[in-house]
């Protein structure tokens, strides 16, 4: 596959935990523990999984935010992490991020037109001195923004139109990658709508693929071609958006999508819900074996010990892959279960 | 494209459409309000004293009627309206859902009923909130705190910034017993212990010592529904119980609230903004826009048939996990309105896809019933109808 322009081999990322007299490093965090991904150009690939499942660590990973423990990011052919700072730049200016929170995100003390103004004075090369005002106005004209934005502050805007003014920041470079980590989980309903709108007008004009990490299940169907979901640091399952959401093999995807609530009181009652005992266990000690297995309930002894591989477990489900035993769909009504 | 940009300047359009008087709003920029004019504004400040022993006890399982509710924030910028008559009430064993946007007054309502608004800036300006009979506004601050906690107590979003991070959580629930009920020590951590085992926590006898920031989000909100449940309140509110909660967190607690409703028979009131939720537990749904209901009817009926246009869109533009990819989602155009700058008429009409001219004059449109348990505030609302199928 030649379109693929950004992926990730094996990648790593452990935070050393600090303690004692000396603070000397008495045990690690593992943020994410081996990941393989594939972007193709144009796609949108969705990430999802619960709070500190690493997902957002994984989108900094990405980019290179933050420099991976082991792995290797290859960035239209070449191997980023291996390469100068020249290999570097070239992958920040084709990779931009969106965060999730437009309050803190956006530096309150710049006019909107400094913020998104910003990625030229580091990539200067993209647009001439001279030019870089009328395409700011460009840009806040593409996500929906009135020119005159540009002289206002942050503070001046709603949580939707702030979010729209990172998004300006984010395309500003042209870039063929942009993540976009939990972009609309900040904002109300109908602004929310908005922006996932925007976001795909972007993509159909400008030909963008989306790293979109969010943990709204029904937003990442919405947008995703394919989906990853994530668990303490590993991805669990992968597919095509139909393949996850309507045939999910994976024992933790069916209980994320069954945890989810459908706007739809007709279904009250009807639907299975499978309901997962306790917390996710902390990522300083992951369990051996399976790291769901504390939490499933179709667990049984293999599952403690051997790490189940992410693999396709039935010829039929092309490129659909699954880190369980016993990856299987099955009928909805099987783990009936509290 | 166009659309998109018109977006964007809603707040500017708004004006535009003559909505707003711009003198007056531009006088009002130049001269904000003194602080003498503020305070001679109306406002409810409760006196009576109730004996200390007065039973509350609910007329044909009526717990709660809130009748013409009005909110406002006095700042220097203004007077912020941020609730303009909202009226409602709750039966025994029911389910009330409040669904709003950020903004719309859900939670400020929730914080005028149990009487936490902070004042200033916030002022009750009219209205009652009759409890068993009597009007809790009319009551002094000391009586107020007998009916807090003890009959009517509520849950916050963010159970992290709602506990105290200096003392264990045991500590903390016991409180409730030792304040209200007078209890010592040993016996109100007993009883905290117990609390602890009914909203299931584990090891509940080890983790009573515990501080907050030693349990997990889904555990912490456990205990703050522990700490609210302590007194066998007849109404509960819950504020958001589940916004910063996982969706497999979020199962779990809202499964955990069902369950003590039905064995208390206590009356909810949840505050949300997640349709998805409400569809799942609410009994009734009371839907707020700006300060105002603009629906109230039956969990399914709205779901099937809304009324409102604002229903209707926040119905539209929720993406379902059952639902193919591809397709544009039907978004509401614009912004809440500045609550500082209402607009004329109805507050809905610069976002109403629906909206006619008439509906920029005049007063707000009021309640009306369209059928036995249902109102809307939408004098078009058959019309609605019609142009949705």
């Amino acid at each position: 596959m030649n379109d693929v322009i950004l992926s990730g081999r094996g990648l790593v990322k452990h935070y050393p935990i600090k303690g004692g007299v000396f603070r000397t490093t008495v045990g690690q965090v593992h943020a994410v523990d081996g990941v393989d991904l594939d972007l193709r150009a144009g796609e949108t690939l969705g990430v999802v999984g619960e709070s500190g499942c690493g997902k957002s660590t994984l989108g900094r990973l990405l980019m290179c935010l933050e420099t991976p423990t082991a792995g290797s990011l290859i960035f239209d052919g070449e191997d980023v992490l291996k390469k100068g700072a020249t290999e570097l730049r070239h992958l920040r200016r084709n990779v931009q991020i969106v965060f999730q929170d437009p309050y803190t995100s956006l530096n309150p003390r710049k006019t909107v037109g400094d913020i998104v103004a910003e990625p030229f004075e580091i990539h200067p090369e993209v647009v001439p001195k001279k030019g870089i005002r009328t395409r700011v106005q460009e840009l806040l004209e593409l996500v929906g923004m009135p020119p005159e934005a540009m002289n206002r502050y942050p503070h001046q805007f709603s949580g939707g139109q702030r979010q729209r003014i990172g998004v300006a920041r984010g395309i500003a470079l042209n870039p063929k990658v942009l993540i976009c980590d939990e972009p609309v989980s900040a904002l109300d309903v109908s602004v929310q709508a908005q922006v996932v709108n925007l976001l795909e007008k972007l993509q159909r004009e400008l030909g963008l693929a989306y790293v979109f990490i969010a943990h709204d299940l029904a937003v990442v169907r919405h947008i995703s071609d394919r989906v990853a979901v994530m668990y303490l640091g590993k991805i669990v399952e992968s597919g095509d958006e139909e393949q996850i959401y309507e045939h999910p093999t994976h024992p933790y995807t069916q209980a994320l999508l069954s945890a989810v609530p459908v706007p739809d009181p007709t279904l009250r009652g009807r639907r299975e819900q499978i309901v997962l005992t306790g917390d996710v266990p902390s990522p300083a000690n992951p369990p051996a074996g399976c790291r769901f297995h504390t939490r499933c309930w179709m667990a049984q002894e293999i599952c403690s010990t051997k790490e189940p591989e992410l693999i396709s477990r039935d010829d039929q489900m092309g490129g659909h892959v699954s880190a369980c035993h016993f990856a299987a769909v099955r009928a909805p009504e099987a783990p009936a279960q509290a | 494209m166009a659309d998109m940009y018109d977006e964007g300047l809603a707040m500017v359009e708004a004006t535009g459409r003559g909505t707003i008087d711009l003198e007056q709003s531009a006088a009002r920029l130049l001269k904000p309000p003194s602080r003498r004019e503020m305070a001679k504004r109306p406002s409810i400040h409760g006196t009576v004293v109730l004996d200390d022993h007065h039973t509350w006890t609910p007329t044909d399982g009526r717990l709660l009627t809130v009748d013409d509710l009005h909110v406002e924030f006095r700042m220097r910028e203004g007077v912020a309206k941020a609730i303009n008559g909202v009226s409602f009430h709750l039966d025994q064993r029911e389910t009330l859902a409040i669904l709003g946007e950020s903004g719309s007054g859900k939670s400020v309502t929730a914080q005028a009923i149990m009487g936490i608004l902070d004042t200033p800036p916030g002022y009750v300006g009219q209205g009652r909130v009759e409890y068993c009979g009597v009007d809790l506004l009319t009551l002094a601050e000391k009586s107020r705190q007998h009916v807090r906690g003890d009959q009517i107590a509520m849950i916050f979003q963010d159970a992290l910034s709602s506990l105290n991070p200096v003392f264990p959580v045991g500590w903390q629930i016991a409180e409730m017993f030792r304040v209200h009920r007078g209890m010592n020590r040993s016996d109100s951590m007993a009883r905290a212990v117990e609390l602890m085992e009914r909203v299931h926590i584990p090891a509940a006898k080890q983790r009573v010592k515990s501080y907050p920031h030693q349990f997990s989000g889904g555990m912490r909100q456990r205990i703050m529904i522990a700490m609210a449940i302590a007194l066998d309140p007849a109404v509960l509110i819950a504020d958001e119980p589940t916004t910063a909660l996982d969706v497999t967190v979020q199962a779990q607690i809202m499964d955990l609230l069902k369950d003590l409703q039905a064995e208390s028979g206590m009356g909810l009131i949840l505050i949300t903004h997640d349709l998805g939720v409400v569809a799942d537990v609410a009994d009734r749904i009371a839907v707020m826009y700006a300060g105002r209901l603009v629906e109230t009817a039956p969990v399914g009926p709205l779901y099937a048939t809304p009324h409102h246009p604002y229903t209707l869109g926040l119905l539209e533009s929720v993406p379902r996990l059952d639902s193919k990819l591809g397709d544009v989602l039907p978004a509401i155009g614009g912004l809440p309105p500045n609550l500082l700058a209402m607009p004329a008429g109805c507050p809905f009409h610069p976002r109403c896809r629906y909206a006619r001219a008439e509906c920029g004059q005049g007063a707000a449109p009021e309640l009306v019933v369209t059928e036995p348990g249902r109102a809307v505030a939408c004098p078009w609302w058959d019309r609605l109808e019609a142009n949705h199928e």
